[in-house]
């Protein structure tokens, strides 16, 4: 295992423990998603890199497509729980069930 | 350049570990954006200079400005920094984690070098990495088409989402 292996391992881990644990907003838990997409990306940056296979170095692109999609979604449910809740707080969307 | 790889990769899990301690959003909007920018260092240092400025363009100045223009849309008054206690116990606990996990794995490391793209560099006419994101256009093009469709598919799941002024309590937003 280099250090950039474990480098990007770690912050996946990381931020799938964010996510699971202790979230209070909704924007908290959007932001610890993109940081597991941003080490999925540097995880398949780094494999076309090192292992020289230098065409597979489209997928990171494709994944940043993708990526940029669920970050669009997640802040459009955003905007439509801060527009009916009045915040994004998750125990006001558990509390005020619409 | 051994010891800037190391800050880089040291740099990206201290952005990781403070996105992923619970502060308030503005500061993990924060953390994000020091982690993005170690992640384009160390795919500079890999040699993939294509895929770092991607990274650098797209990421950076695309989607933290959303990210950030969501912050404040979901303000709150008393932000919590990581000199907070609850937070700061966090912080504290994710790097005993990740230094117990760098611990369990001490005696499996090797390849301290950093290994480049770009073998034949002598016989190519551009980057390695530039060349292979170009096959995108070529021999990938059913994947970029597919990944066109995903994104109009989402434009159109936004604007759904986002429909509908005259219902909900704000509405101004």
């Amino acid at each position: 295992m280099t250090p950039a292996h474990f480098a990007f391992s770690s912050t996946f881990m990381l931020g799938l423990s964010g996510l699971a644990f202790y979230r209070t907003h909704l924007l908290s838990a959007l932001i610890c998603l993109e940081g597991m997409m941003l080490s999925l990306f540097i995880a398949l940056s780094l494999w076309a890199l090192q292992l020289d296979s230098t065409s597979f170095s489209a997928a990171p692109m494709l994944l940043l497509a993708f990526s940029a999609c669920e970050a669009s979604a997640g802040l459009a449910l955003l905007v439509a729980t801060a527009r009916t809740h009045g915040t994004d707080r998750l125990q006001s969307l558990n509390l005020l069930q619409c | 350049m051994t010891y800037m790889m190391l800050l880089c990769l040291v740099g990206l899990v201290a952005g990781l570990i403070s996105v992923a301690s619970n502060p308030s959003p503005f500061f993990a909007a924060l953390g994000l954006v020091v982690a993005a920018g170690m992640g384009c260092g160390v795919l500079a240092g890999h040699g993939g200079s294509f895929l770092s400025l991607v990274l650098f363009l797209i990421y950076l100045g695309g989607m933290l400005v959303v990210f950030a223009y969501s912050a404040a849309l979901a303000a709150e008054p008393y932000p919590e920094g990581w000199g907070n206690r609850y937070v700061a116990v966090l912080v504290v606990a994710y790097v005993v984690s990740v230094g117990v996990a760098f611990w369990m794995f001490r005696g499996e490391w090797y390849e301290f070098s950093w290994v480049p793209v770009n073998e034949l560099s002598e016989f190519s006419v551009i980057w390695g990495d530039t060349g292979g994101v170009a096959l995108m256009y070529s021999s990938g093009s059913s994947m970029l088409v597919i990944s066109v469709w995903v994104l109009l598919l989402t434009l159109f799941v936004v604007l759904e989402l986002t429909r509908g002024l005259s219902r909900g309590a704000l509405r101004a937003v």
